[in-house]
């Protein structure tokens, strides 16, 4: 029996799809055998980050209401053999799917992987009760800022009357620079209005950006900072005890002049 | 009157479409379908007969989906998410990042069982 963990945030744009394709490819790095399900119905995104788009032929929509078997919506991945995704539908709106049909989805992809991971919309409406309907576990995704902190208490709420409790926390986009200047809300801030355990820090990067462009999830790459970040994450989900890495910024000779010059 | 399309499929009704189709915008057509626009990627065209885009097809395009072999699908740039035939299913090749603002107008149709994507020619 596989585990099935949910992706969520409440507010948007702070890298629930991110995470999701990069913490999925990771564990299916590790060995696993994972599917990553795309539950924001009607605004499918995970498909571009997979770069799987064009070989969509049924969703999950489908899949659940037996237009066709549920192995015909899986599209195992290009480049892992182990790393399977099922999309979202698109022309369609969250109420195509019910809760019922999410935890019996949940039921039976977990007989087949030993992960099932679902990547939620944003928002607390109909599309992120069914994503977390079928879920036992969720990894809550924020960034540094306050709004998106506020927003991450609040989904910790709701999960936890929903009976997902311990929740684990992944802080994303961090930049240490600002944090040192006092900018940017630090990982003790945020942890300390949370309360929940981490799993991870993702530093904010450029890569990031072009890996998703090209559809490529930045785990791939070895010189990636937020790849290794969350090649980490796998492995503490995966139950090892990996020390957060160092997120101090690599300077060259001008940076740490001016850093000098700063500190005068 | 020339016989342009198979005579089959082109007596059949068609939609004209006066706007561009975006992400999540779908048409669903007994018949031939013209759009005078965009298709843009994650809009979704479903046809029993041809399809015409005049303007860039970015999506997903279905024509002749109720088994129609003689179905064909026209844009004057050609770049689909994927492209499905009567019962044939296509996509772009993996490296494909190419620059489709010079190309010529294309046609896809079945030939010989598999479907060939060719410039577009006006019929004699």
């Amino acid at each position: 029996m596989g585990r099935v963990i949910v992706i969520t945030s409440g507010k948007g744009g702070v890298g629930k799809t991110t995470t999701t394709a990069n913490v999925g490819t990771a564990l299916a790095m590790l060995g696993k055998k994972v599917v990553l399900v795309d539950t924001d119905i009607g605004l499918r995104n995970l498909d571009v980050v997979l770069g799987l788009e064009n070989r969509i032929v049924y969703d999950i929509v489908d899949a659940v209401r037996g237009n066709c078997r549920l192995k015909q919506a899986l599209i195992k991945d290009k480049r892992l053999e182990n790393l399977y995704l099922l999309p979202a539908a698109q022309t369609k709106d969250k109420t195509a799917v019910t809760t019922e049909q999410m935890v019996e989805l949940c039921e039976k992809l977990k007989e087949e992987f030993d992960y099932v991971v679902i990547d939620c919309p944003a928002g607390i409406e109909h599309g992120f009760k069914n994503a977390i309907a079928g879920a036992e576990q969720a990894i809550v995704v924020t960034t540094p800022e306050v709004s998106a902190v506020r927003d991450a208490d609040r989904i910790i709420g709701l999960l936890e009357a929903a009976g997902i409790t311990e929740p684990k926390l992944i802080i994303n986009r961090i930049r240490t620079n600002m944090v040192r200047t006092g900018d940017m809300m630090g990982v003790d801030d945020i942890l300390d209005i949370l309360a929940i355990g981490l799993l991870g820090i993702v530093p904010d990067d450029d890569a990031i950006v072009i890996s998703t462009n090209r559809g490529e999830p930045t785990v791939f790459d070895d010189n990636s900072r937020p790849g290794r970040a969350f090649r980490n994450i796998a492995r503490r989900i995966e139950g090892e005890d990996v020390p957060l890495m160092n997120l101090e910024e690599k300077q060259g000779f001008f940076g740490r002049l001016k850093h000098m010059l700063k500190a005068d | 009157m020339r016989n342009f399309w198979p005579a089959a499929i082109s007596n059949r009704p068609t939609m004209l479409y006066e706007k561009s189709l975006r992400s999540g915008q779908n048409i669903d057509f007994d018949g031939n379908v013209v759009i005078l626009g965009d298709v843009n990627p994650g809009a979704e065209i479903v046809a029993s007969g041809h399809i015409l885009v005049m303007g860039s097809l970015r999506g997903l395009v279905h024509a002749g989906a109720t088994g129609e072999e003689g179905a064909t699908v026209t844009a004057l740039h050609f770049a689909p998410t994927q492209l499905r035939i009567a019962s044939h299913i296509t996509r772009p090749p993996e490296d494909g990042n190419e620059d489709i603002s010079n190309k010529p107008a294309e046609t896809a149709r079945i030939k010989n069982d598999a479907v060939v994507i060719e410039k577009y020619e006006a019929p004699k």
